[in-house]
């Protein structure tokens, strides 16, 4: 297939032969069963029968909106998403930061400062589990080194389990953050960083004026990443506190994982999976729309 | 530096395409085996000390047969049944599952399980009473694996003058005279995240004081002696004796370090005491609550209706029943008994006093469902584990907890 | 330039490294503490080395090694399938103007929405159908399904970062498109491949509920199921759980080690262009 420069760009189906496979692929592994469980969220459907299904229309949406466990969960997905953007944008930020000003081993901290990104999620639960525990976990340890009194587990409070989630969520997270600025970061040139990274006085403004825009394109499609995948993180959650205690960190992933394994309502569970599917594409399409006007304004 | 990083990159995929004829052979050679290999999949595989016995258990029967072979197949608990019903809805699963009550009344009305009729006839073996409690519409669909009782456990070096309390104020003294110096009194579960456990620790508190959560017709959430049930755990939470948010695993290790005196506990758990801590002189009692009722485990063994080993499935059930399967499989799983009365020697219970303690209770186990709501046990589950919580941890009054519970237990079960 | 922030940051530097380590260091400290220490009032600080004996034991009793094997068959799959059939669409992306590449872009992006417990019943049943139930390529295929479009991604804003100049000498010479994207855009990203292989290779090497789901043999079972099956019914000894939670991060920390150098750089483009 030889072309010329021309008729390379002009040969329309090309790129529709570059897309194929991924998007068949996609069609069939992402796209036909997501349709699906579109369809079963209108019906009644029982896990153990799934292939037998009860028409209900609108009933499971409806069902759900009655019900103050949902809205429940709605708030507590709302506050951990936003916090794990917040945090881990703001801790990946400050920590790219400091591993791109030049210290001696820089090459090693680098590398370890990123480590938590490569524990698998299972073991995080599991060792965050431990370092919990009411009475001989280091983390109530610590807390009555410092003077406070410190007899519940965080996983097991209701006005702390969600914090103790956030801390383990983080901690695995913000180094992806972090990588991903680092290399953004690559991108201004090396003088001016190495200023705002020195000098004392001027190094906000240097920031602001210069790195800062170059970053925040990345740093705008990375809070949407965390937003998305913070949506529906599901292993950690469910292994630490299978949403409780009394909904505390009841997330719209462990409600429709309840609902469609716990229940055996797959109904009701894509419902739910529907719901959140609808709240991330509206946060992406709000997104799309505030990245476009701060690179604008950034110009 | 990228020029070699492209042929690595390369070699990775080329080494990939490699593979993938490898891959998919040694995936059908796992499928396919000269015999006909049939599935058993249950949570007591993967136990610490019972798990290995009872695959040396199923291995006998490996090496009694020619034609079949069973694998066995541990999986979590805390997923299991969620696994399970995924799988036996999508048109697979194991072939045959060791299931629990909860489930196993789940199981049966969808259609998901076998009846055993074809091939087990009750007249040919002495079933124990609790089996009755496996059958539907007349149809037998199990056959009890394990029956296990709950009765307290303790620990006699950690009770102050030894006094073995026989009430439930006595225990809520005992306990919290034994508290202190690194020790513990009591322990039973009341986190969300061992949702199931905690279901079976309340259980024993609202049957021991005579509370039911349903009377076979009606939702009996709010009533009296369930009120009181939970009044009682929540005692027990405040008392400062419980090593709070401690899960299962931890506190039942705690109890074999001499660390937890009392626990109210099931015969399995005994029998891995027994075998992973000889050395602790542990007793039983009766639950020291009102009345002798406590919670029942009955893990009924069961053939899935999917299977297309059906015989084989079926020839492993009646060499299960086979009376001297039976007697190892009830040594090897503690103080639980199986699905035929198998005596225990009077060695053994000598060796092991408080053997008698847990086949005293059989009398006054109830199962752990809601009586008359069987299939609708999890929803209804997950209400009354909600509101307790708001009891123990919301400060709730109990009454008030319950009252909602029943409101919103009536308003689920109207669906 | 005065010595207080250099200081400061020296001091940040190791404050960020002790938080990042302390879990890992925990998990180990206590997969060597002795059961009689684990229940004690101050926590056990240093690992105990006469108590190794519980990684061999591990190997011995548990089937530690053929959960490794079949987590890094998973991931390894994933990588290579994510990233072999996410080149030629991140070009495609990056390069072409077409209809419909707004909505194929979206929808690309829509799969990292989907959570993994609303696809599997529906999965199961394909997987049925195709008779790959019970397999490791079940899980390789289901893997790079959420895999891939963060892939691809990646490499085109890398494609994106390369100028289209560097492409005219070989298209003069006659070079095919699938040649160009072979032969030149593929060096020039290497890095970013480094990079999106350790996305790839970690969602392989941790995914849970496929894995539970889709397999139920034994012999196929991945390290993130065995390690998850020890929160148990019964009684699970805490430092054998963290010894295999350790066996399990060990293998992730090396690869992600060997390839870290590529990722810092090779992720830069991933980010800049949405």
């Amino acid at each position: 297939m030889k072309t010329s420069v021309d008729n390379f760009f002009k040969d329309q189906w090309l790129p529709y032969a570059f897309m194929a496979p991924v998007f068949l692929y996609l069609v069939l592994f992402d796209f036909i069963p997501l349709l699906n469980e579109l369809y079963l969220s209108f019906t009644s459907t029982s896990l153990l029968s799934p292939r037998q299904h009860t028409w209900v229309g609108l009933d499971n949406y409806r069902e759900l909106f009655r019900s103050s466990d949902f809205i429940h969960a709605i708030w507590i997905t709302t506050i951990y998403t936003l916090a794990c953007v917040a945090l881990a944008l703001g801790i990946g930020l400050g920590a790219a930061i400091l591993m791109d000003s030049p210290f001696v081993g820089r090459g090693v901290a680098r590398a370890l400062v990123t480590l938590p990104w490569a524990a698998p999620p299972v073991a995080v639960a599991l060792i965050f589990t431990w370092i919990y525990n009411a009475q001989y976990g280091v983390f109530n340890f610590a807390q009555k080194m410092l003077g406070f009194d410190a007899f519940e587990n965080w996983l097991d409070t209701p006005q702390r389990a969600l914090m103790a989630i956030l801390i383990a969520t983080i901690w695995q997270i913000f180094p992806f953050a972090s990588v991903v600025i680092l290399s953004a970061l690559q991108g201004v040139p090396k003088e001016l960083r190495e200023a705002a990274a020195i000098d004392g006085a001027g190094r906000f403004a240097i920031f602001r004026a210069v790195v800062w825009p170059t970053i925040l394109p990345t740093v705008m499609i990375l809070g949407l990443f965390i937003t998305i995948w913070s949506l529906r993180r599901f292993d950690l959650i469910w292994l630490l506190t299978q949403g409780g205690p009394i909904g505390a960190t009841n997330t719209l992933v462990i409600e429709l994982y309840r609902k469609a394994f716990v229940y055996r309502d797959l109904g009701a569970g894509a419902a739910v999976g529907m719901i959140g599917l609808a709240v991330a594409l509206v946060i992406t399409v709000i997104h799309a729309r505030v990245s476009s006007r701060l690179e604008a304004e950034n110009k | 530096m990228s020029q070699g990083l492209r042929r690595k990159f390369l070699a990775g995929i080329a080494a990939g395409v490699a593979l993938a004829p490898w891959l998919i052979a040694s995936d059908a050679r796992a499928q396919a085996a000269a015999k006909t290999t049939i599935t058993f999949a249950g949570v007591t595989f993967s136990e610490a000390g019972r798990g290995d016995k009872l695959r040396a258990w199923v291995d006998k029967f490996n090496k009694s047969q020619d034609k079949i072979e069973v694998q066995s197949v541990g999986l979590p608990f805390a997923t299991f049944a969620n696994t399970m019903f995924t799988q036996m809805g999508g048109g697979g699963g194991p072939d045959l599952i060791r299931f629990d009550t909860i489930d196993f009344y789940a199981a049966v009305p969808a259609g998901r399980l076998l009846p055993f009729d074809d091939y087990i006839k009750d007249a040919d073996y002495k079933f124990s009473a609790p089996n009755d409690y496996l059958k539907s519409n007349g149809k037998r669909y199990g056959m009890a694996f394990e029956i296990s009782n709950y009765v307290m456990m303790y620990n006699p070096a950690l009770l102050k003058d030894g006094k073995v309390p026989a009430t439930f104020d006595e225990l809520l003294a005992v306990t919290k005279a034994a508290t202190g110096n690194g020790i513990f009194g009591y322990a039973y579960r009341a986190t969300m995240a061992e949702r199931n456990g905690f279901w079976q620790d309340l259980c024993n508190f609202v049957f021991g004081f005579g509370g039911r959560w349903g009377d076979g017709t009606n939702l009996t959430l709010n009533s009296p002696k369930v009120v009181e049930g939970i009044a009682a755990y929540k005692r027990m939470y405040e008392s400062g004796a419980i090593p709070k948010g401690a899960d299962a695993a931890t506190y039942r290790r705690m109890f074999w370090e001499s660390k937890v005196a009392i626990e109210v506990d099931n015969g399995g758990v005994a029998g891995i005491f027994n075998q992973q801590a000889p050395n602790l002189a542990f007793m039983a009692a009766p639950s020291p609550f009102p009345t002798r009722a406590q919670g029942l485990i009955l893990a009924p063994l069961t053939v899935n209706a999917n299977t297309k080993n059906k015989d084989a499935a079926f020839t492993f059930i009646k060499w299960a029943l086979q009376p001297d399967n039976q007697k190892e499989l009830q040594d090897l799983l503690g103080a639980s008994s199986v699905a035929t009365a198998v005596p225990r020697s009077a060695e053994d219970l000598a060796k092991k006093p408080w053997l008698k303690v847990y086949d005293d209770q059989t009398a006054n186990a109830v199962p752990q469902l809601v009586q008359g709501f069987e299939v609708r046990t999890p929803e209804l589950q997950q209400i009354i584990i909600e509101q307790v919580l708001k009891v123990l941890q919301g400060g709730m009054d109990p009454q008030k907890a319950m009252d909602e519970a029943q409101e919103l237990g009536l308003a689920k079960m109207k669906k | 330039m005065s010595a207080l922030p250099n200081a400061l940051r020296i001091t940040t530097v190791l404050a960020l490294l002790v938080l990042a380590g302390f879990p890992f260091y925990w998990m180990f400290v206590t997969s060597l503490t002795p059961s009689s220490q684990l229940f004690a009032s101050t926590p056990q600080f240093w690992p105990v080395w006469s108590e190794a004996g519980v990684y061999r034991e591990a190997f011995q009793k548990i089937p530690v090694a053929t959960w490794l094997l079949n987590s890094l068959i998973v991931a390894a799959g994933t990588t290579i399938l994510a990233l072999s059939i996410a080149l030629f669409p991140a070009y495609a992306l990056s390069r072409f103007k077409f209809a419909g590449k707004g909505v194929m872009g979206l929808s690309l992006f829509a799969t990292q929405m989907l959570p993994e417990a609303m696809l599997v019943v529906p999965l199961y049943a394909l997987f049925g159908q195709f008779n790959l139930l019970n397999t490791l390529t079940a899980l390789i295929l289901a893997n790079t399904a959420f895999t891939v479009p963060v892939v691809v991604w990646i490499l085109k804003g890398a494609i994106d970062g390369v100028p289209e100049e560097i492409e005219e000498a070989a298209r003069i010479d006659g070079c095919s498109p699938a040649g160009i994207v072979w032969r030149i855009i593929l060096p020039l990203i290497a890095p970013t491949l480094a990079a999106a292989s350790v996305i790839a290779f970690f969602h392989g090497w941790n995914e849970y509920v496929f894995a539970q789901t889709l397999v139920s043999s034994e012999s196929l079972r991945t390290a993130s199921v065995g390690l998850a099956g020890f929160v148990g019914e019964l009684s699970t000894p805490i430092h054998t759980v963290m010894s295999i939670a350790v066996i399990y991060t060990v293998p992730a920390i090396i690869f992600y080690l060997f390839v870290q150098k590529y990722v810092v750089g090779g992720m830069t483009a991933g980010g800049v262009k949405g």
